[in-house]
């Protein structure tokens, strides 16, 4: 059995890295897979807080490339899943005290017994984004509905193809209905014909993401209770696995007339 | 007697080879290499250099030197190619590569087996514009956002060239495709150099010594254009034939 190692990057910060990676990775562990998450943006680590294993970080992922634990002792296990874990960042260190190398190591240590190892990149292009991507089979880039997000996702899709881990899938996050439906965003078919890359997901704003980011439970477990972040991502979880799910309707319910201008204006 | 014939530069896979005159005091040389530098600045910049020295032997201090000179013109120095074997010691010691990869030459030196320069042979004449003889480079490949391509005559590009990408041609520039970041033609100061692309929506446009932006055109339907300068400012035209 070899588990596949899935990087979560965007070169930009802030797009929502960390929520996509806790999110994925809870989703996918709802289907029963074993999934472990690694937070590879060290010295800033975060996904720890996300998922809500803040408390419970004991060794982290330096820990285990300088030989203080073994892999299984830096393995958090999920409060709510059986088969869900965290490798957490060290926050004391940077960057460099990992290298592309020593995340090929532990990944493929981790292939033997997972189903998913997703590993959340730190923004940047630089050493940090270099080790997220090393020891990765599929690349999912996340960007924003804003100029400056898909600019940098270009880059990234750049340096990823020039590297031959390419040609990753996008995640467009943060899309906001209503102004997609006035013409106010950038609209995913704007995006993809600037990235020339295939979409695995679309997520809409939701209060609820941030919600749950800050009390450490991924909106992914939220049920059919109106969170349609969390629909998004059991879609995106779907799609992973090679089902074919069609994509939501992000546009905002519009009116009869509203619809009609939109037919006049295309 | 301190007249040095010029400098050779010329584009190779690892970027930029620069061969500099045997004979002449280092001064010179540098000074030399400085106004090159300065006069071209735009055209070479980000690249990498390998320095060609011959049989002239340098001190770790010239190298220094050197190395700073670069780094002061945006360039990284990365290899320097000499003849003498202490010059090629104190190379190493400041990390500088001694060979290029593929060249014929061994780690003790011996010279250098050098490409001819193309078609014309000679060492290139850097203040007349770039003769028409150049080799086209031809792209087959969408340039994103980051990509820079320099190339001494004209450049197709069979893709998009993305906001955020650059190209920079001694001549032409035909983009077969969405042209939406910067290119610069005729980059060495040819005035008769044009830019067209199937949709010429470009952040800047520069050809010679003039620069132009794309005016904002909401709903806009691409098309392709050609741009030009005309009585002194570029200038893009539909293209109906």
């Amino acid at each position: 059995m070899s588990g596949k190692v899935i990087t979560v990057t965007s070169g930009k910060g802030g797009v929502g890295k960390t929520t996509v990676t806790a999110n994925l990775a809870t989703a996918l562990a709802m289907r029963g897979r074993k999934v472990v998450t690694i937070d590879a943006d060290i010295g800033l680590r975060n996904l720890d807080i996300v998922m809500g294993l803040e408390n419970r970080i004991v060794y982290d992922l330096v820990d285990v490339v300088e030989g203080r634990c073994r892999l299984r002792q830096a393995m958090i296990k999920d409060k709510r899943h059986q088969e869900l874990y965290l490798i957490p960042a060290a926050q004391t260190r940077d960057k460099s005290a990992v290298s592309p190398s020593d995340m090929v190591l532990v990944c493929n240590e981790l292939r033997q017994e997972m189903d998913y190892i997703i590993i959340d990149s730190p923004a940047g292009i630089e050493r940090g984004f270099r080790n997220a991507i090393a020891a990765s089979d599929q690349i999912l880039i996340v960007t924003n509905p804003e100029v400056s997000a898909v600019r940098d996702a270009d880059r990234i899709i750049g340096l990823i193809e020039a590297e031959e881990k390419g040609p990753g899938r996008l995640i467009v996050n943060r899309v906001k209905p209503d102004m997609v439906s006035r013409g106010e965003m950038l609209s995913i078919e704007d995006i993809i014909d600037i990235l020339a890359i295939q979409l695995i997901g679309v997520i809409p704003e939701d209060e609820h993401i941030l919600i749950g980011s800050n009390q450490g439970q991924p909106v992914a477990m939220n049920g059919t209770n109106g969170a349609s972040a969390g629909q998004a991502f059991r879609n995106i979880a779907g799609r992973l696995e090679g089902e074919e799910v069609p994509f939501m309707d992000i546009r905002a319910k519009s009116s009869f007339f509203s619809r009609l201008s939109n037919l006049f204006s295309n | 007697m301190e007249q040095a014939q010029s400098l050779n530069v010329k584009g190779i896979r690892e970027g930029l080879l620069i061969t500099t005159a045997t004979d002449g005091s280092f001064d010179v040389m540098r000074e030399q290499l400085q106004a090159e530098l300065g006069q071209k600045g735009a055209f070479f910049q980000g690249s990498r250099v390998a320095l060609q020295v011959g049989a002239r032997p340098l001190s770790k201090a010239q190298l220094l030197q050197l190395q700073r000179l670069f780094i002061e013109h945006n360039l990284e120095l990365w290899a320097i190619l000499a003849d003498d074997a202490a010059t090629r010691i104190h190379a190493r010691e400041l990390d500088l590569a001694i060979r290029l990869a593929g060249s014929n030459t061994d780690l003790d030196g011996n010279t250098l087996y050098m490409e001819p320069a193309p078609t014309n042979g000679k060492v290139a004449h850097h203040n007349q514009p770039p003769a028409t003889n150049h080799h086209v480079l031809l792209l087959k490949e969408t340039l994103r956002s980051g990509r820079s391509l320099s190339h001494e005559g004209d450049i197709v590009i069979m893709g998009d060239v993305n906001a955020g990408a650059e190209v920079i041609a001694g001549g032409d520039v035909l983009v077969w495709g969405r042209l939406r970041g910067l290119v610069h033609a005729g980059a060495l100061g040819d005035e008769t150099a044009v830019i067209c692309a199937l949709d010429l929506n470009p952040t800047q446009l520069r050809i010679a010594n003039q620069i132009a932006i794309t005016p904002h055109e909401p709903g806009r339907t691409p098309h392709p254009e050609q741009a030009t300068i005309k009585d002194g400012q570029i200038i893009a035209e539909r293209w109906n034939r």
